[in-house]
């Protein structure tokens, strides 16, 4: 017999290192002889899209299109430090680091080109990598033609910048702290799935995601983070499981170990909360590991809410729903 | 380990390579021939980013012998498209959001471009399944199934009409 | 007020890195190749835990085509490497410890891959059998054998937050369960994989393997080696996923050995059984959680113990754990927190970081909670959450007052629309 249930979960996930750790990134934009601004950043694209992301905080800041950013992939001896890839603080940090770094990058455009129009900022204008006089948008300088009258003097048309907030360590007898993280992600999941109480077999039909994330700087992309982290927190529930015996893994192969495959995958539907409220660029928060976190309860919520068992612990396989709907039996 | 030699067709061009008797398909394409594009993930056909197509048919490379693929007619991602004119499918992968960290993407590429030929018009499960010997981590497939159907409307669209069999 | 559209941020721009990508031209650390390129291959510990008292490698360096095989004696100015700690050996040594069936006896480097897997069924090992510990409550028992010089318990970590005793007087509902969550591998679908070479004249090495934090790593290895952090250049090739296993060194050290002693470009690649039985895991954690909650659906109390099996060296496990613990009420107001968390030794795969880093096994716990509770009280699990979720001005179990952007109300609600629920059971 087949049958249906749903279950939602509201988890919260407070990213950054946080607890006092250094967190920081540190990043610089330049003008390239080459007709692109080059970013500057350590920052690992996982497949995340960090890359993208900076792209276009960059593109936005300079005005430009992302076509003309250029990040060059990192290299301890040509990045400076900006911190790992994880702890879902790309988003925040770097990209942070690299807004600044871009408005630096741009403020000084405006200086220089300032002392070529003989002008005062507010005087000119910026369209499409080309700075102006308002009164006469023909007289106009690209960013590449400024940055050479600046070769010129000695200096560069380069800024950098970091993005070093700050956090509390905890008190170490109670954890309490002012700001022990920078910021916290909220994601809410109801998902609806069909057990079969002959088989045991769960499989996950719909998830309906509300992510808080501040601003979605690319929405597509959050949608894929939100969409891996739920299929990653399906292989969780119901799965996935390494199996080490007396220090020996038994299943050390994609036979034994299961992940889930594009046969396992629900209906998504997903919905965005941006209220740009947070200190990230643009009001961005992230969502890298949010995306992952309600699944596993949620999937747990609506197995009992389908066949009225409840496992505590993970993966929730068919056996184990096998022998808690026997018990269940037993018990009536 | 004695040598032995082999000729194949591979992306269209004729190669001859020696190989030796425990050589993989999936090695003699990586080290031998420097088409790194196909993948290895797990060495067991488990995943998927090893595939190739060999006479038609898609193979996981981990687990076919380079011997075996002696007088075999072989296409992998480097023989799809390219930088100049992409493959229909590989324009839907990146329109759609369908590429993450990119690794099962080649396997994947010509998972989908193996059943739109086979099944022009697939519906959701169908989708699934065709691609269900591909695994991918990072993306949850969702934006895969979208570049699926996205290529296969532009490839309809392209042959002609609707494209739709009369019943 | 109708927020501004801006001309790029907000926007689906497609992926800069996509177009390579999907045209296989992307270049991941296995698809490097030198002329003159040797491949590594690791041997690995025979027993979970025991001390290595003989190691032969005459057979394995008689294979045709192996160059060198590398063992501790071979290295004694080496230390240790390790995310927080430095913990973890590059290699074990004659009269030193293996603690997990990952640790590495020796490095082969030979002219093919052929010959450096022949060579590593070659290497005879002899060993000392200690108590195999897996079980993480084993490990916490005083006559337990110890895996490092210290205690098993690497840390213990606290909250405390109000009155506990009060907060469970003031419930009328007190739940009280254990949650178990399981060893998980991040699977990315690359594996662990890299490239080195050694320049004589500048003496750096240069490196191009994944790495979720390149600094660091670079620090790690140069710490290691006793080198200045000049000499260690790391490059990143495209990285095929991550998910947090890419976080501890993998590849790196064996591979700058090696480079440095063969002077020729060096490869080292994981099997994907080695990526899962040598390399990080998510921390299977045990959460002993109770609760209390008024008849009238509003959280009073949550204490919780949670015990995290960190395997056999510390990893990320000094921070993954008690971070769970960090986030034991979930996005609920509750005024009396009180909590403990261990990080433990034992013989099993080292656990780091994954996905979520101890959030993710402690939502289970607090989510499945709070089912239980409104059920108990006959509460809608939608109604139950919003009347206890964050605000402005709500308080964390750290006692941080979260001052702006609070949107769980809005995703409870939003999804509850999405999803249709009606509130009727």
């Amino acid at each position: 017999m087949k049958k249906q249930g749903r279950g939602i979960a509201t988890i919260m996930f407070g990213f950054g290192y946080g607890e006092g750790f250094p967190d920081h990134s540190i990043a610089s934009a330049e003008i390239e002889d080459s007709g692109k601004i080059l970013i500057r950043t350590a920052a690992a694209d996982v497949g995340q899209g960090v890359l993208t992301t900076l792209t276009q905080i960059a593109a936005e800041v300079l005005k430009v299109k992302p076509g003309v950013i250029r990040i060059i992939p990192g290299d301890t001896h040509l990045t400076k430090n900006s911190g790992s890839t994880s702890a879902t603080r790309q988003t925040f940090f770097t990209g942070n680091a690299v807004k600044e770094a871009s408005e630096g990058l741009l403020s000084n455009i405006y200086h220089y080109a300032s002392i070529e129009f003989i002008s005062n900022h507010a005087e000119l204008g910026i369209k499409d990598g080309y700075i102006f006089r308002n009164d006469n948008p023909n007289n106009k300088l690209s960013y590449w033609e400024l940055a050479k009258k600046v070769a010129e003097k000695g200096e560069t048309l380069k800024v950098e910048a970091s993005f070093f907030p700050h956090t509390d360590k905890p008190d170490p007898k109670t954890g309490q702290g002012e700001k022990v993280y920078v910021a916290y992600t909220f994601v809410t999941q109801i998902i609806e799935v069909e057990v079969d109480t002959d088989t045991g077999i769960v499989q996950v039909l719909k998830v309906y995601t509300t992510a808080d994330i501040g601003k979605a700087v690319n929405p597509k992309n959050v949608e894929g983070q939100i969409e891996g982290g739920t299929v990653q927190g399906i292989g969780m529930a119901l799965m996935e499981e390494q199996v080490i015996k007396e220090g020996i893994t038994l299943n050390s192969d994609l036979t034994g170990y299961l992940i889930p495959t594009s046969m396992d995958t629900p209906r998504f539907t997903t919905r965005l909360v941006e209220n740009e409220d947070s200190e990230g660029p643009f009001g961005a928060k992230g969502i890298g590991e949010p995306a992952t976190i309600a699944t596993a309860p949620a999937i747990a919520n609506a197995i009992y809410d389908a066949v009225g068992v409840r496992i505590f612990d993970l993966p929730i396989t068919p056996e184990k729903i096998l022998k808690a709907l026997k018990e269940k039996r037993k018990n009536k | 380990m004695s040598k032995l030699m082999i000729e194949l067709t591979i992306n269209g061009k004729k190669r001859k390579v020696e190989t030796t008797a425990s050589t993989r398909l999936l090695d003699l394409i990586r080290d031998d021939l420097h088409l790194t594009g196909t993948k290895e993930g797990c060495g067991k056909g488990e995943c998927g980013a090893c595939t190739v197509i060999m006479n038609g048919e898609l193979v996981a490379s981990c687990l076919v012998l380079a011997l075996q693929a002696d007088g075999a007619v072989i296409t992998t991602i480097e023989g799809v498209g390219d930088d100049k004119c992409l493959d229909p499918v590989q324009e839907a992968f990146i329109e759609t959001g369908a590429v993450q960290c990119g690794f099962c993407t080649p396997g994947m590429i010509l998972a989908a471009k193996k059943l739109l030929e086979e099944n022009p018009h697939p519906d959701e499960e169908e989708i699934k399944r065709g691609i269900s010997g591909n695994l991918c981590r990072c993306t949850g497939y969702q934006k895969i199934f979208d570049a699926i159907r996205l290529a296969a409307d532009r490839l309809s669209s392209r042959n002609g009409g609707r494209g739709e069999e009369d019943a | 007020m109708k927020k501004m559209p801006k001309r790029y941020v907000g926007r689906n721009i497609l992926k800069v890195d996509a177009q390579e990508k999907v045209t296989g031209k992307a270049i991941y650390p296995d698809d490097i190749y030198f002329d003159d390129m040797l491949y590594l291959k690791i041997k690995r510990a025979t027993h979970p835990h025991a001390y290595l008292r003989r190691i032969d490698i005459n057979k394995a360096q008689k294979v045709p085509g192996v160059v060198k095989v590398i063992t501790a004696a071979d290295i004694p100015e080496v230390r240790n490497f390790g995310l927080i700690i430095k913990d973890q050996p590059v290699l074990i040594g004659i009269g030193q410890k293996m603690r997990y069936m990952g640790d590495a006896l020796a490095i082969i480097i030979a002219e093919n891959k052929e010959a450096a897997s022949q060579a590593v069924n070659l290497i005879e090992v002899e060993v000392e059998e200690l108590e195999i510990i897996s079980d993480p409550l084993r490990a916490m028992e005083k006559d337990a054998p110890l895996i490092h010089k210290d205690s098993n318990i690497l840390a213990t970590h606290y909250l405390e937050k109000g009155d506990i005793k009060k907060g469970f007087a003031q419930a009328d509902v007190v739940v009280e369960n254990e949650y178990k969550t399981s060893f998980l591998d991040q699977v990315p679908l690359q594996v662990e994989a890299g490239v080195g070479i050694y320049d004589e004249e500048s003496e750096v090495i240069k490196l191009w393997a994944a790495t979720q934090w390149l600094h660091d790593t670079q620090a790690d290895i140069a710490q290691s080696l006793g080198f200045p952090k000049e000499k260690i250049r790391i490059i990143q090739p495209v990285i095929g996923g991550a998910f947090g296993k890419k976080e501890d060194i993998s590849v790196h050290i064996h591979l700058a050995l090696a480079a440095m002693e063969t002077k020729r470009p060096v490869k080292l690649t994981y099997t994907r059984e080695e990526s899962m039985i040598a390399q990080s895991k998510r921390h299977p954690l045990i959460i002993r959680m109770k609760t209390g909650v008024t008849k009238k659906g509003y959280l009073t109390a949550c204490q919780v113990e949670v015990i995290g099996d960190t395997g056999a060296y510390a990893s990320s496990g000094l921070a993954v754990v008690h971070k769970g613990m960090y986030h034991c009420t979930g996005p609920y107001n509750v005024d009396n927190v009180k909590g403990v968390a261990y990080t433990v030794y034992t013989n099993n795969t080292y656990c780091g970081a994954m996905r979520g880093f101890g959030a993710t096994q402690m939502a289970f716990a607090y989510e499945s909670h709070m089912d239980i509770l409104a059920q108990q009280l006959g509460f809608d699990p939608v109604q139950f959450r919003m009347q206890n979720a964050y605000g402005i001005g709500s308080s964390t179990p750290n006692r941080q007052i979260l001052t702006r952007s609070v949107g769980v109300k809005e995703t409870i609600k939003e999804a509850a629309y999405l999803a249709g629920w009606k509130g009727e059971r």
